[in-house]
């Protein structure tokens, strides 16, 4: 029980990361880089309809945000997926769903008990009358 | 210019009118979301809701206020607000996320409708990406469950009572 999901969620370190991964070729380069555990920005190009400028351009979002990292490998760089931030950005993203699932859920058990107590006082009454 | 929407429907075993006051009644609100909740329940009313970090042993480290404004109340078909503009700023489209209820009676009980809009776009592709890697289809969705387990031990420590 500590913070809502929303405002934790539209901090300005949130914000990079959300960016980053809202993005559909970055998600695709993302997926890229887990299934071959690496990859350059001349690589990752040949696999994509965009350019190897706008992988690079895009492997620099990621990195800003630090879902990647690039260790160099001859003249170009090669990227990897930073697991522990991945997952960072997994869970703030299932949160934001899941958040209000489980608060509709509270609301439906306390509608439904507020229900049940006012049929059986209902009942109560009925009973009361006849008797 | 607001981008995308969280929708949810649930059934409730209960009439409209107290679903209703479940989802638009500070006293009730305060049981299903925030720690505390000041406002009238009326449209235009501008309040706010706190949320209360606490410790293991239940003491309160931290409050954090957030805005609260009711955008439109029809008892009991429809309850609207928005939130978390910032302080001292009229809740608008831009500045905040619009929260509605809809109601509608089903059976002996409620049909209810939230919607959450307002995410600027990363709060749209996340929602998205939520929806699209509880799917499991493609590659994206086959890698990110393996960091599930990780990711709710990572986010477990300062899982919101959210």
């Amino acid at each position: 029980m500590s913070v809502p999901a929303a405002p934790a969620a539209a901090s300005p370190v949130d914000d990079d990361l959300w960016s980053a991964i809202g993005d559909p070729t970055r998600r695709r380069l993302l997926d890229l880089l887990l299934t071959e555990g690496g990859g350059t920005a001349t690589g990752l190009s040949a696999r994509l309809p965009v350019t190897r400028q706008a992988v690079a351009k895009h492997l620099g979002v990621l990195d800003r945000a630090g879902l990647v990292h690039a260790t160099p490998a001859g003249r170009e760089r090669r990227y990897q997926v930073d697991d522990a931030q991945l997952a960072r950005a997994v869970a703030q993203l299932a949160a934001v769903g899941s958040a209000w699932d489980a608060r509709l859920r509270r609301i439906r058990r306390i509608a439904e008990t507020i229900q049940r107590s006012q049929q059986s006082r209902a009942a109560g009454t009925d009973y009361t009358t006849e008797d | 210019m607001e981008f995308g929407t969280i929708e949810r429907e649930i059934f409730v075993e209960a009439t409209p009118e107290v679903v209703f006051a479940v989802v638009s009644s500070p006293e009730h609100i305060r049981q299903w979301w925030p720690d505390e909740a000041r406002y009238a329940p009326e449209p235009g009313s501008v309040g706010e809701i706190v949320f209360a970090e606490r410790d293991a042993g239940g003491t309160v480290l931290d409050r954090m206020v957030v805005a609260f404004a009711v955008v439109d109340s029809r008892p009991p078909r429809l309850f609207s607000f928005r939130w978390t503009q910032p302080a001292g700023e009229a809740a608008a489209p831009g500045n905040s996320l619009l929260v509605t209820f809809d109601l509608a009676p089903k059976g002996d009980g409620t049909l209810l409708r939230m919607t959450e809009s307002g995410f600027r776009e990363m709060g749209w592709e996340a929602a998205v990406l939520e929806e699209t890697y509880r799917d499991h289809v493609t590659g994206w969705d086959f890698y990110l469950p393996r960091l599930v387990p990780y990711a709710a031990t990572l986010a477990a420590p300062s899982r919101p009572r959210s």
